[in-house]
């Protein structure tokens, strides 16, 4: 019993740093409906700031956790002036979403710079020594957050209820537009509303760093559970979010306690997709319902980029006789090396374009299925001394298995809480790998994972591996753009941005988009198996949620819906750092910066350039293109 | 219900279909029918339920009470997919046309329910897909030329101005072989000469042996196609007939006229 109170607490205590975070995530949300998952990164910048402080400048801790508080608010309000606030006005809530993503990107890229990538642990407050009290413990770190926590909630109210400030606040998140009329600033009130949930998510960083160790990607752990609380507790209502907050922490503290904390991720991941599907406004729905539509949002689709046929023959051909003539012309091992990662990258991309930019539904978990395709065709392949082909077959059926439980679980979901399950989902998948070490190698990675080979012809050289790996590329968007030519591929696309229209047609929207996503997870499946084979070695590391948003940040730099475009994103985000070795420890920074961009200036992509400028040369050259073929500026 | 007209087999019966939003009561024991091969105007003030009782129909909103039938079939409460599966194709108030998708494209999505051959046979380009495909591209192209926006079937759909793309939307509708046609204001937008067109062409759609029932505010053009007028006022009908009847109903002249009044007295 005492044993059970001990984790009650302590449960209560992990909850009230959720809580915080879920309170950020309710605020945005109200004011903009947009989620930030950049929250969590605030937590740790705050944190790793204040460890600086305290160790390297010899500040006190107050003086370094409010140093450190300050500097979190202050790249809040640059981040969210730069970025955020111009964004809103252009993009669709789910893009926004991932904009978001991309932020959290790159602050895990820059903080990954500035303090390397291993785990920081500060003083408590007031000593190691915990308070003792009929057999229970408390630290008395854990009486710190729990009083901050108490502070910051009852100064939220007040702000929120009793100033004109919070008045101007309430009126953007219930009536943007009447907000405006009566002479409130949105894009202020918003930045401002986003330099305040920094502020709480920096307070709890600052508070919860002493209680565990914390490095530059612990974010993204604060951003889902927080997430997660906030959905559970209603994400447009800040009561839920606390109550979201507790909930989570005390069932997460018990599963780990009682099962195993492979189990406690699980059990959370459970916990929200039972609130999803029963429930989505959460336990304490509030707020004005704000719709989350698939991208249904005009703005993105502006213009349609096309290649006019001749500029698209010529360039098929170009490129194919380039790809071919490439290792003869161009021996680096190194560059051959990345060119084949990129080919296999390309597989799981199409799958994912597939989804995303074609069917307009949010994935940010793919790298699940990569994951699963892969621990199972090796671990079959090791074990088992099952043929690699079988294998590949064995982890898309898995694959398929997951992605219709998955999304019959999901079938109401749409954009936002899509986008979120299936970053549950991914985390689930990483857990798994991290937990069964039997089965996967654990952390370490599974090593001694043969080459490939399919009736008799071993993969085991790099050329080799080139040559598969093009002819199955080249077979993919072939079939692809088939598909996508066909009727099937029009009523994906008018799924993307009006499911209802598209319904009323007599499209039948969830078979539709039931087949998308099992093929898209299928596709990412067999990429992850050839992964796993190419490198002989796979880890939990190399298939996790850094490679998800990684696959979403070429799509996009890439192009949406273009099915090559992918490919040129996976170009630049993969040959660059080889090329620039310089640039290899910033890949995560850079790859963050140019998702951030692209979604803010170059809506398109590189192949939105790449058509234009082809298409430019040929009408020079008195090709007649068709008028479909060239692209317009849309009226508005 | 008086339906004295000559096409006397009922194709859609609505029956005292309620629906409240709130404390706003939007329809109100709503019940009329539709016979096969007329064209049924609905007409009402701003805020008289009509789209809303489109949305109850094709089965974007549930009702609360009440029951629609189509050939005799219930269908309260079925999903939009199933509804339009049985041939009750709807258009939107405001045209919801598909981004990033030409004027052709959009149009031929209207007959994705008619296609047979399998994804797969796209996939590999059988003959048989093909042949579809072609067959599809041609009866678009077909419907484009009619309605006149042939010259721009390979422009960006949303590039269009509101007027083309709400025919568009009619010719996306048609593709899909509709047995009943559920037109939400398809003259919002059309100047005098694009309206005349369209008269034309409900008559057309009509002759073809497809039932119509239309919302529209111009009473030009429902005088001229309609062969029955329900009338609506806040969520209830007040008047069902043939045009001119319904014209000379005093309750209609008092409506209409009232609510005219009521308007710019700003009523919510």
């Amino acid at each position: 019993m005492t044993n059970f109170i001990q984790l009650l607490i302590g449960g209560v205590l992990t909850g009230c740093i959720y809580a915080l975070i879920a309170l950020g995530f309710s605020l945005i949300f109200r004011v903009t409906g947009v989620v930030n998952l950049a929250q969590g990164a605030f937590c740790i910048l705050a944190a790793l700031a204040c460890a600086s402080f305290e160790m390297q400048f010899g500040w006190s801790i107050l003086a370094a956790s409010l140093g450190a508080v300050a500097v979190a608010v202050a790249v809040g309000a640059v981040v969210g002036a730069t970025s955020f606030v111009p964004g809103l006005t252009r993009l669709s809530n789910a893009n926004m979403l991932m904009l978001t993503a991309g932020l959290l990107t790159v602050f895990e890229g820059a903080m990954q710079l500035i303090w390397g990538s291993q785990p920081y642990a500060l003083e408590p407050f007031s000593g190691q020594e915990p308070l003792a009290f009929a057999g229970i413990t408390v630290p008395t770190q854990g009486l710190w957050m729990l009083g901050i926590t108490g502070v910051l909630v009852l100064a939220l109210w007040v702000l929120l209820t009793r100033t004109r400030l919070g008045q101007a606040l309430r009126a953007c998140s219930e009536n943007p537009t009447a907000a405006r009329l009566m002479g409130v600033s949105v894009p202020r009130m918003t930045l401002f509303s986003f330099c305040l949930s920094a502020l709480i998510a920096a307070i709890a960083g600052v508070v919860i760093a002493p209680a565990t160790s914390l490095q530059f990607d612990s974010g993204r752990l604060f951003t889902v559970s927080g997430f997660i609380a906030a959905v559970i507790g209603g994400i447009a209502s800040l009561p839920g979010a606390i109550v979201g907050g507790l909930v989570l922490g005390v069932v997460n503290t018990l599963a780990t306690a009682y099962l195993s904390s492979l189990y406690s991720n699980a059990i959370a991941l459970g916990l929200l997709l039972m609130v999803l599907v029963w429930r989505p406004s959460g336990l304490m729905a509030g707020g004005p319902a704000r719709r989350q539509d698939v991208r249904d949002e005009a703005r993105v689709w502006k213009r349609v980029h096309r290649l006019s046929p001749a500029a698209g023959r010529f360039a098929a051909v170009a490129a194919l006789i380039g790809a071919v003539a490439l290792p003869h012309v161009m021996p680096s091992e190194a560059i051959l090396g990345s060119l084949v990662i990129v080919g296999i990258l390309f597989v799981a991309l199409i799958g994912l374009d597939l989804l995303m930019g074609w069917c307009g539904q949010v994935a940010l978990g793919h790298a699940g299925f990569m994951a699963i395709g892969g621990y199972t065709a090796a671990g079959l392949a090791i074990d088992h001394q099952v043929s690699p082909l079988l294998g590949i077959f064995a982890g898309m059926g898995l694959s398929l298995v997951c992605a219709l439980v998955l999304s019959v679980v999901t079938l109401r979901l749409r954009g936002l809480y899509l986008a979120l399950a299936t970053l549950s989902f991914g985390l689930l998948v990483t857990s798994f790998a991290v937990g069964l070490t039997e089965l996967t190698g654990g952390p370490s990675g599974m090593v001694g994972i043969p080459s490939l080979e399919i009736a008799g012809w071993a993969f085991d050289t790099t050329e080799s591996m080139y040559h598969l790996v093009l002819v199955l590329d080249v077979v993919l968007v072939v079939v692809s753009q088939g598909v996508m030519r066909s009727s099937f591929g029009r009523a994906i696309q008018a799924i993307r941005t009006d499911q209802m229209a598209a319904a009323a047609l007599g499209v039948n929207v969830l078979r539709t988009k039931l087949v998308v996503f099992a093929v898209s997870a299928m596709l990412a499946s067999l990429s992850g198996s050839l992964y796993a084979f190419n490198f002989h070695f796979l880890s939990p590391d190399m298939v996790d949620a850094t490679r998800s948003l990684e696959l979403v940040a070429m799509l996009v730099i890439g192009g949406e819906g273009t099915l090559i475009g992918p490919l040129l994103g996976g170009l630049l985000l993969t040959l660059l750092p080889t090329v620039f070795a310089p640039l290899a420890s910033a890949k995560t920074l850079v790859s963050g910066l140019l998702l951030v961009g692209c979604f803010l200036w170059l809506p398109h992509g590189l192949y939105g350039l790449v058509v234009d400028g082809l298409n430019g040369i040929f009408r020079r050259f008195g090709e007649t293109a068709r008028p479909g073929a060239v692209s317009e500026e849309a009226a508005r | 219900m008086n339906a004295p007209l000559v096409h006397s087999r009922p194709g859609l019966e609505v029956r005292n279909l309620c629906r409240s939003f709130g404390g706003l009561q939007a329809t109100a024991d709503v019940s009329f029918s539709v016979p096969f091969g007329t064209v049924t105007a609905l007409v009402g003030p701003n805020g008289a339920g009509k789209t809303t009782l489109f949305n109850l129909v094709t089965g974007i909103v549930r009702p609360q009470s009440g029951e629609v039938f189509f050939d005799g079939e219930r269908i309260t409460g079925a999903s939009a997919g199933r509804i339009a599966a049985l041939g009750l194709i709807r258009t939107f108030q405001t045209a919801r046309v598909f981004p990033g998708l030409t004027v052709l494209e959009n149009a031929m999505v209207g007959g994705h329910r008619r296609v047979r051959t399998s994804p797969f046979a796209h996939m590999i380009s059988l003959p048989s897909a093909r042949r579809e495909e072609r067959a599809l591209r041609e009866r678009a192209e077909a419907m484009l030329d009619i309605v006149g926006l042939g010259r721009v079937r390979d422009t960006h759909a949303v590039e269009l101005p509101m007027g083309s793309q709400k025919l568009l939307e009619v010719v996306r509708a048609l593709m899909a072989a509709p047995r009943m046609l559920l037109l939400d204001e398809p003259a919002a937008g059309l100047n005098d000469s694009e309206t005349a067109d369209l008269a034309a062409l409900l008559r057309a759609i009509r002759d073809t042996g497809v039932t119509v029932l239309v919302v529209e505010h111009n009473m030009a053009l429902v005088m001229s196609v309609a062969e029955q007028v329900v009338v609506l006022e806040a969520g209830a009908v007040i008047a069902c007939g043939d045009p001119d009847a319904v014209r000379a109903d005093p309750r209609v002249i008092r409506a209409y006229l009232g609510a005219e009044a009521d308007n710019q007295g700003g009523r919510p």
